[in-house]
């Protein structure tokens, strides 16, 4: 420790000038920080216009590299702010975004490798991706527009399909059960059967697949319309085996229901998980192990914060033998809903449902990360040595430039400076699509035509009450189906 | 050395003038670039549905509806042309496509062919009928027109556009297939089925230079 303490004294002057630069190279973390936590009190506030007018105000934070980042962003708020077509529109362009960046430019790339991955244009994870055609169908079942809503389930099929053919992790995220759970729902509304067929039992076989990860189990309405639908199209084998399958589920036919109005609510759940900075700060000297042990007993190990990061830097730039690489991580915000409880008023009666959890967005957010962390640590590792060398070369020619007098001291101070830049510009990408719920949670009811008061009330995990309670008027017909979505926040 | 300074001045005045060229030029460039070309000049973009498919689609498949025999039959039948109504083209493939275009370039075929009666669809009843109500109201005596004198189609052209997609990376093919039908409205007998294919294939570079 005390080698270490003698050499933060002598340069003690230094690190003023440092310590403003490196804040100015660590500040661009907080605002997305505090764009988010303004996001996220509109959202509790029930007033997600409001978060749709912050997003657009930070569009130029958001910044070109991340574009389609601001457009999910902003297509979800408007969904929830039910402007379905603005959200629609929004999110097609974010679509055709993603689909430009299959396209990868080498100078945004060699930048990227340069500096940090968030450098790169943000293209959303592969759950991401598959969201924003899962967003734009709800906002086209919510309009009744049940022609484009099937437009969005085939391209999730097709998305999901090469998915499937694209990734090499028998267990990982491969196909979307929620996805194509939705999609069975949306075919079987617009009397498409065999396609809902199809989508229901992919979605069976995939919450079956990753239960084990995702943590999500089968939801008890899917094995319902297993029933219901494969009775409906005649499939005696396979209705047969889901009947030993599912012994103690009560189902209704497919007669009885189309007769009925159906109400399909979507609860978003929760706030989205977000990403940190994890780093791995790697001493190539004795002196630098001294340092890096005392950096963090003196707390220095709280990267959230930015002046923390900072002085860090500064430290590591002037002992000059530190290499920083760094790595994201996933921080849940797990929701307190339990479930909620749909209430559907009307003149001929009280109808009630539970919703079921359907998307865990905080598993899907760490498996993708655990899939994708050896190629993001690879690359980490090889930057840190590029940035270390690079900064080694720029010391040296400057001692050579300045010659013989002045060359030393110019040395160190150019040494230091591009040392402590590699050392401060060393961050994650810790982009994700924030404004995501942490849960989706479905229920499905039906009821026979009428007018009807559709109130829903979230319990939390400790039994009480979660959020505030919603209700709404409806008017359905016999055959009719209505898509609707809730926003709790807790 | 006063080769050597003019050597320099040069070179000092030659990274100037490029310099002042490239901002000239930077000034010159326009974000938007906009050319008139021939509506009927093909321009696939995207490989996403267009207004190419749509024209090329229609024209191909009125022209081969109106050649079959069940309009010779008609007419030598009733004596008279048939009544064509066009009715839904439901979209059942991956993409948003504007069926309504379709429709549209498929009732000028229609219309221009001169083979069959073309009358108004479903939408554009309703606002002639508006029309007509309001007149009833409104207009003078001798100009108004008359309920109950709508002429009655015998036959509807509906049908529907699919897709077929296989993809890997970077290569797309998509495969449209546009299925039309005319079915007689009286017998519900569907007098003729027309078939189109397309067959597209989009090709996207994984790296750029």
């Amino acid at each position: 420790m005390a080698p270490a303490l003698c050499f933060m004294k002598r340069r003690s002057v230094r690190q003023g000038t440092l310590a403003v630069l490196l804040l100015l190279a660590t500040s661009g973390c907080a605002t997305s920080v505090n764009r988010y936590a303004l996001i996220d009190q509109s959202l509790m506030a029930g007033d997600p216009s409001r978060a749709a007018t912050i997003i657009e105000k930070a569009k130029d934070e958001y910044g070109s590299e991340s574009r389609v980042l601001y457009e999910m962003d902003r297509g979800l708020v408007l969904h929830l702010a039910g402007d379905y077509q603005a959200s629609n529109d929004v999110l097609e362009q974010a679509k055709d975004e993603v689909e430009k960046l299959y396209t990868r430019h080498l100078t945004t790339e060699t930048k990227a490798f340069l500096t940090h991955d968030a450098k790169q244009p943000y293209e959303g994870a592969p759950y991401e991706r598959t969201m924003i055609n899962v967003i734009k169908a709800l906002n086209y079942a919510a309009m009744q527009n049940w022609t484009e809503a099937l437009v969005e389930a085939r391209q999730i099929d097709d998305r999901l399909n090469v998915l499937a053919d694209r990734t090499s992790q028998k267990y990982g995220y491969r196909d979307d059960a929620f996805a194509r759970y939705l999609s069975g729902i949306l075919f079987e509304i617009a009397g498409e059967l065999n396609d809902a067929f199809i989508a229901y039992r992919k979605a069976y076989e995939e919450y079956r697949h990753v239960g084990s990860w995702s943590h999500v189990s089968v939801p008890a309405s899917l094995k319902e319309d297993l029933l219901r639908v494969t009775d409906a199209l005649h499939l005696t084998d396979e209705h047969e085996a889901y009947k030993k399958e599912f012994p103690n589920v009560v189902w209704r036919p497919a007669g009885e229901t189309k007769t009925l109005g159906q109400i399909v609510v979507i609860s978003y759940n929760g706030r989205s998980p977000h990403k940190d900075d994890m780093f791995i700060d790697a001493p190539v000297s004795l002196d630098a192990l001294n340092l890096v042990i005392l950096s963090k007993t003196m707390g220095n190990g709280q990267y959230s914060n930015p002046n923390r990061r900072a002085v860090d830097s500064v430290l590591y730039g002037l002992n000059g033998h530190v290499v920083r690489v760094a790595i994201p991580t996933v921080v849940a915000q797990k929701t307190q809903v339990a479930y909620g409880q749909v209430k559907a008023v009307g003149s001929s009666g009280t109808y009630t449902a539970t919703t079921q959890l359907v998307q865990n967005f905080t598993t899907l957010a760490e498996r993708t990360l655990s899939d994708q962390l050896p190629g993001i640590a690879v690359k980490a590792v090889a930057r840190a040595v590029v940035k270390y060398g690079m900064a080694e070369g720029v010391g040296r020619g400057a001692h050579a430039a300045a010659g013989k007098d002045t060359g030393p001291l110019v040395g160190i101070i150019v040494g230091s400076l591009a040392k402590a830049w590699a050392v401060a510009s060393e961050e994650a990408d810790k982009r994700s699509w924030r404004t995501l719920p942490d849960e989706i949670q479905i229920a499905r009811l039906w009821v026979p035509a009428g007018d009807y008061q559709i109130q829903m009330q979230s319990t939390s995990r400790q039994g009480g009450i979660a959020g505030r309670e919603s209700s709404r008027t409806i008017s359905i017909r016999g055959g009719e189906a209505r898509v609707m979505t809730e926003r709790v926040v807790p | 050395m006063p080769e050597r300074r003019r050597r320099a001045s040069l070179g000092t005045s030659s990274v100037v003038m490029v310099l002042m060229g490239l901002s000239l030029l930077a000034g010159c460039a326009k974000e938007t670039k906009v050319t008139r070309i021939d509506p009927g000049v093909v321009t696939d973009l995207s490989g996403r549905w267009n207004d190419t498919d749509s024209q090329q689609v229609a024209e191909t498949m009125v022209k081969e509806a109106l050649s079959y025999p069940w309009l010779d039959n008609y007419v030598k039948a009733k004596g008279r042309q048939p009544v064509v109504v066009v009715g839904t083209i439901v979209n059942r493939s991956h993409e948003h496509i504007n069926t309504q275009t379709f429709v549209t370039d498929l009732q000028r075929e229609l219309s221009n062919s001169q083979k069959v009666t073309f009358v108004a669809g479903k939408g554009e009843r309703e606002e002639i009928r508006e029309e007509r109500r309001e007149q009833a109201v409104h207009a003078r005596e001798e100009t108004q027109k008359s309920a109950g004198k709508e002429l009655g189609a015998d036959y509807m052209m509906k049908g529907n556009i699919s897709t077929i997609l296989d993809e890997t990376d970077g290569t797309k093919a998509v495969f449209y297939q546009v299925d039309l039908e005319m079915i007689d409205l009286e017998s519900n007998v569907k007098s003729w089925y027309g078939q189109k294919k397309i067959k597209k294939v989009v090709e996207r570079k994984r790296m750029l230079f």
